[in-house]
């Protein structure tokens, strides 16, 4: 078997301020293989982007991460600066959501990708790293791409801004890429187009991708395998076949009977349906109880009892429809009655 | 038939623009021409590609935005031609709800305060049992009178807003994008909220949304918005089922489905 180009164990992120820490994730664990998508998803606060940044080591400060991440067989949890700078963009890199705060506004394009050239190869000259800079935006369906290079971030939309920020990410072939929300604040169609270009990128250099998404949408179109978070915890980790064929969290039911689909509708029979909604709001870690963080909103904590208020339920194995796949749930429940059952 | 509670007739909005040439000169034609209606307890959804009109419309329905050309008639009145004292029935008869309920609430007053200004702004006296019945009927309990915007979670937060807006008992909602900043599962409460509205007291709303999924849901109609202009409009069951407009099409295959990739 290969290695996995990431490897997570037992990562938690804590913050401290005013001498008090508290953690915002806890006791992730997760492995992805080159060419495959893990989707990370979950909803504000749940730890998506904290979990992205611990795997750059590009945490904000009064964070600090414990466990162990291997990401293109490197530890990144005790790589020193030296090691880091290189691993950054070379075998890993980030794309965010606000594709404007990854820009500088006094660069032209073809600079910030030439400077991410020369930092992963200094040996390369000026003009040659230019160069590559023009055929990177070509590659990512930048039109005119020798002009392109010439301008600023503002002279882009945020469609292409975020080409262009996919460009500079890639252009040193990372194996993986992490990719926070990079769709987020663009429109249906435009996002479609970012979609299908990652994941052309993606088949064509092998790349492992961690994409995070609060959107089931983009999740169910991308995705090979699927890590559901709450509260900064593992709710449920499986494919993406075992996560929507047989979910074994309450949260991944409910944040799917949540999520509007298109066709709903006509399933019903031109009857107007409304969405499941689970009561009440999003926790962090940092405000969940002693129990199950999700305990507060979940229909099922009555049938189970105290248990769910005063223990914390820890990932186990659930039922799988694929070939040694890995299918994990954290709680306390063995198995979820069906659909129906949990409307209320 | 009776009268629509929104009619807008061949409506268009030019913003100016600085200087400039050719197009820049004419300024931007936001909205072009547009015509559309709002049956009295109906619920219309506007989609359309973001910088289509969507909000600029949305904004001239209730004098926001004062139109370049057309009529707007709410509940059968012009609006251009309303006195001080009809403007002022306007905004009451026509409320409105943002995307993002953190900016458009006074960080500096509680909850209390913000819809205890609306019926002052209007003249009216209240007591704090109406107030409560007001949070109570977005399902608030009467503990938020107290409370600062930054002392309650966006969900929460926009359930506020539309407390605030269903104070002077609107005939008409606009909501522009009400829960696109919300998580998702706070997304359906507020959308459900807003279709019991509809339901039990009949009031009508145009929902605007960049979300299809969303409008096909908790709208009766639809219309699509392509560069200033609607393309499509009709019922938004068959308008999901078959889009006719190039425009519409495109936007319905680029919706993501929560589903398994066939
Ligand atoms: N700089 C910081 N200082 C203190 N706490 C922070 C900081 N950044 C994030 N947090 C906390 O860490 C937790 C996880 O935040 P994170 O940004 O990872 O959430 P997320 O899942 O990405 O949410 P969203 O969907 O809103 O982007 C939250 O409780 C947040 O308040
Ligand atoms: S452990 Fe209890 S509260 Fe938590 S998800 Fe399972 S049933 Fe619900
Ligand atoms: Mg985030």
């Amino acid at each position: 078997m290969r290695d996995p180009v990431l490897q997570v164990e037992d990562l938690s992120v804590s913050f401290t301020s005013g001498g008090v820490t508290t953690d915002v994730v806890r006791d992730l664990s997760m492995r992805l293989d080159g060419g495959r998508t893990l989707a990370v998803v979950g909803e504000s606060g749940s730890g998506k982007t904290i979990t992205g940044r611990a795997i750059m080591r590009l945490l904000p400060r009064g964070a600090s991460a414990r466990g162990r991440i291997v990401a293109a067989g490197r530890e990144m949890l005790s790589a020193d600066e030296r090691e880091l700078r290189r691993a950054r963009g070379s075998d890993v890199a980030m794309v965010f959501q606000d594709s404007m705060s990854a820009l500088s506004p006094y660069l032209d394009i073809g600079a910030h990708i030439a400077q991410a050239v020369r930092l992963h190869d200094p040996s390369v000259t000026r003009r040659a790293a230019r160069a590559r800079a023009v055929e990177m935006l070509d590659r990512v369906g930048i039109p005119e791409p020798a002009d392109a290079v010439r301008r600023f971030p503002h002279e882009f939309s945020g469609g292409m801004r975020q080409r262009a920020v996919i460009a500079m990410a890639l252009v040193n072939r990372p194996a993986l890429l992490i990719a926070d929300e990079p769709t987020t604040a663009l429109d249906v169609t435009v996002q479609a187009q970012i979609l299908a270009l990652l994941r052309e990128l993606q088949q064509e250099y092998g790349m492992a991708m961690l994409l995070i998404s609060h959107d089931f949408g983009v999740v169910a179109s991308a995705a090979d395998d699927v890590l559901v978070l709450y509260a900064g915890r593992q709710a449920e980790y499986g494919s993406l076949r075992d996560i929507f064929e047989q979910p074994a969290h309450p949260y991944t039911t409910g944040l799917r009977a949540a999520t509007p689909r298109l066709d709903a509708r006509l399933d019903s029979g031109g009857k107007r349906t409304r969405l499941r909604a689970i009561p009440g709001a999003p926790t962090s870690l940092r405000d969940a109880g002693p129990g199950c963080a999700f305990a507060p909103r979940c229909g099922l904590a009555d049938q189970v009892g105290e248990r769910c208020v005063v223990e914390v339920p820890l990932p186990t194995v659930r039922p799988t429809n694929e070939d040694g796949g890995l299918h994990l749930a954290a709680c306390h429940l063995d198995r979820l009655p069906a659909l129906q059952e949990v409307a209320r | 038939m009776s009268e629509p509670i929104l009619e807008m007739t061949n409506v268009s909005k030019r913003y100016r623009t600085a200087g400039g040439f050719g197009r820049r000169r004419k300024g931007f034609l936001a909205v072009d021409g547009v015509s559309l209606r709002i049956g009295r307890g109906e619920a219309l959804g506007l989609v359309g590609e973001s910088g289509s009109g969507k909000s600029t419309l949305a904004r001239m329905a209730n004098g926001l935005v004062v139109p370049t050309s057309g009529t707007v008639r709410t509940d059968g009145q012009d609006v251009a031609c309303l006195s001080r004292r009809g403007l002022r029935r306007l905004r009451r008869n026509v409320a409105m709800v943002f995307q993002d309920p953190l900016a458009s609430l006074n960080p500096r007053q509680t909850v209390r305060q913000t819809l205890a200004n609306v019926f002052h702004a209007h003249g009216e006296a209240t007591s704090t049992a109406e107030l409560v019945a007001l949070l109570e009927s977005v399902g608030l309990d009467a503990d938020y009178l107290g409370r600062y915007p930054h002392e309650a979670s966006g969900g929460q937060l926009q359930r506020v807003a539309v407390a605030r807006a269903l104070a002077l008992k609107p005939d008409l909602i606009i909501a522009d994008e009400p829960t696109s900043a919300l998580d998702v599962s706070v997304r359906a409460q507020i959308l459900n909220l807003l279709a019991d509205l509809q339901r039990d007291q009949g009031i009508s709303f145009l929902h605007v949304s960049h979300d299809l999924a969303v409008i096909r849901l908790y709208s009766d109609r639809v219309a699509v918005m392509q560069r200033g202009r609607i393309v499509e409009t009709g019922p938004s069951d068959e308008i999901f089922r078959s889009p006719q407009h190039s425009c519409t099409r495109a936007l319905v295959e680029a919706t993501p489905e929560a589903e398994l990739p066939a």
